[in-house]
């Protein structure tokens, strides 16, 4: 059975919330859009965390070392190598793979440590900071160097989560992990780590506790709060980034004093949840959009519906049911949405829908129609065949009729196949229920079901 | 009945109107949303001893015997229930009391230890049935 954006636990069958587990979780397909952060390490309360960034500053001052050594071709080497690390799937990439910075890149970089005294002298403290004086780099190279300098530590970590949580591993060969002790790259390394089944490539797990969907020290930050626009910029003046990055070459000081001013506001600077639950509030109005759209495709009301039913189902069913995606499809021409979510069998009701009509995916389809057709319920029924399991939702917006019902039951009754439809009623005690957190909105799915089970032939 | 069946009665009918009122309080704020589990539960438990002390003939529905926590009842729905019975239990003792020299008694039946009447009965003071008007 095929899983829709398939992450690694549930290929694995193993059912657990990202919510419940140390690392993100991570997808075959693409990666995963936040990014570690070494700011994070930094302040965090771990002497093993603060070890961690100590060991990434020592690495990357190794550079300076280099230079002075006048083995500036080691360093511009090194530079390049650990400028991407594919196996830990975090960024933006839809391919998993990116590409390595340039030759120029790595040049400007380590003229940092040519050009400005106090690094040459004293070396960084927050290496994210080159990012305010190098065009092009930015959060996913910080990101990466970080990675490749604590490869050995992740890799280690990884391995220790996969025999926690028994994610199978394979013996792979790394290209490359930094050696801290030589602070030279080793070569082919074989080591034991879990795989992506479709490319065999090796995996690496980060701690949730690193991730960020931006460095707390980054460049748009700084040019909104801290960069003295006056001084740079004549009046009237285009604000280029250019600019503003050979200001900072010159004013070590502002820099300086940018980094001062994080570093004491870094009570602020926490973790990125993987997912984050929309507010209720927000889940209110959004009920009371949707409550107020007309059925049909007028005014595109059928887009907006599936818009907000999407975030709002997302947010109520988190975390026992993590969101997978949305997608689309086609049969005969029409056009379908269906929301997709990865069934992690924490509650009763979901470990049933798992064993008994073998789903380890909930597929819910949007329909924003005043009545639910023969074809409609054809239409869910087919695609329950491809690939989904045997139990499907509808997201629609009035009961279904009798005659619809029956045809339900008829399909429960010839090929255990369930299908039940949340209504804009259900919908309405899910986000009461969310709000007054008297009982959790997956019991209303639940009740839909045993509601539906009653009405079958025993 | 008889005097631990007032007991009985008593204990049940006042837990049934705290309850009530309670769930009213709830219900008022926002009658469309679900009862919690804890809350079912002794809800249930009450639900389960009134029916029992009831039997089926004060009973207020044959079909109706507890919450089913999968149906996630609403504050409404328990509020609706809840009147029922109390009117049941009103039923009860409205069939059970009767007046005498202007004050409200249960009629109840005797043991050898109590100063019983010439049929056997004995009378315990009480308030008047509610659905009696001045």
């Amino acid at each position: 059975m095929d899983i829709i954006r398939p992450r690694l636990t549930d290929y694995h069958g193993i059912h657990k919330n990202q919510a419940d587990l140390d690392f993100a979780i991570q997808f075959f397909d693409e990666d995963i859009p936040l990014y570690v952060d070494p700011f994070l390490l930094w302040k965090s309360p771990s002497q093993q965390d603060n070890a961690l960034h100590t060991t990434i500053t020592n690495s990357f001052n190794y550079l300076n070392y280099l230079i002075k050594k006048k083995r500036e071709d080691e360093a511009l080497s090194i530079l390049i190598d650990i400028s991407e690390c594919y196996e830990v799937g975090l960024g933006v990439s839809k391919t998993r793979k990116g590409t390595k910075i340039s030759k120029k890149q790595a040049q400007d970089i380590l003229s940092l440590f040519k050009d400005i005294p106090e690094y040459s002298q004293f070396g960084f403290t927050h290496f994210e900071i080159i990012q305010l004086y190098i065009s092009g780099i930015s959060k996913d190279r910080i990101s990466d160097i970080t990675c490749n300098y604590l490869k050995s530590f992740l890799i280690d970590y990884t391995i220790e989560q996969c025999e926690l949580n028994k994610i199978p591993m394979e013996g792979v060969i790394l290209d490359s992990i930094y050696n801290y002790k030589t602070n030279k790259l080793d070569i082919n390394q074989k080591v034991y780590l879990p795989v992506n089944p479709l490319t065999k490539e090796p995996l690496i797990f980060t701690p949730k506790r690193w991730l960020r969907f931006n460095t707390w020290i980054n460049y748009e930050d700084y040019f909104q709060k801290y960069c003295p626009k006056d001084e740079i910029f004549n009046p009237n003046e285009p604000e280029e980034r250019v600019k503003v990055l050979n200001f900072n070459r010159e004013n070590y000081g502002t820099v300086e004093g940018y980094i001062e001013y994080k570093s004491k506001t870094s009570e602020d600077c926490k973790n990125d949840p993987l997912f984050s639950q929309i507010p209720i509030l927000s889940a209110k109005r959004k009920l009371s959009q949707i409550l107020k759209l007309n059925t049909g495709k007028e005014d595109g009301a059928d887009m907006k519906y599936e818009e907000l039913s999407a975030s709002l189902l997302a947010s109520i069913f988190y975390p026992h049911l993590d969101f997978a995606q949305t997608q689309s499809r086609t049969d005969s021409g029409r056009h379908i949405r269906d929301l997709i979510f990865y069934n992690n069998r924490d509650i009763d009701f979901l470990d049933e829908i798992f064993t008994e009509y073998n789903n380890r995916q909930l597929v819910v389809e949007m329909k924003n129609v005043k009545e639910i057709s023969r074809d409609h319920i054809n239409q869910l029924n087919r695609y329950m065949q491809d690939n989904i399991g045997n139990f499907g939702v509808f997201l629609t917006r009035n009961p279904l009729s009798k005659a619809m019902y029956e045809n339900t039951i008829n399909l429960w009754s010839s090929q255990r196949k369930c299908i039940i439809a949340i209504t804009d009623e259900d919908l309405k005690l899910m986000v009461e229920v969310y709000e007054s957190k008297q009982r959790t909105p997956i019991e209303v799915l639940k009740k839909k079901y045993i509601e539906f089970r009653r009405s079958c032939p025993s | 009945m008889n005097k631990s069946d007032v007991d009985v009665f008593e204990k049940l009918s006042g837990q049934l109107i705290s309850v009530y009122e309670e769930m009213s309080l709830l219900s008022k704020k926002s009658p469309n949303d679900a009862v919690n589990k804890f809350k079912l539960k002794f809800l249930n438990k009450l639900i389960d001893d009134s029916n029992q002390f009831l039997t089926d003939k004060y009973k207020p529905y044959d079909d109706f015997n507890i919450f089913d926590e999968d149906d996630m009842p609403q504050n409404s729905d328990v509020v609706f229930i809840l009147s029922q019975y109390l009117q049941c239990f009103e039923k009860l003792r409205a069939d059970n009391v009767i007046i005498k020299n202007a004050s409200w008694y249960w009629k109840l039946k005797g043991t050898k230890n109590d100063e019983v009447d010439e049929y056997g009965m004995i009378y315990i003071r009480t308030v008047r049935p509610k659905k009696l008007k001045d």
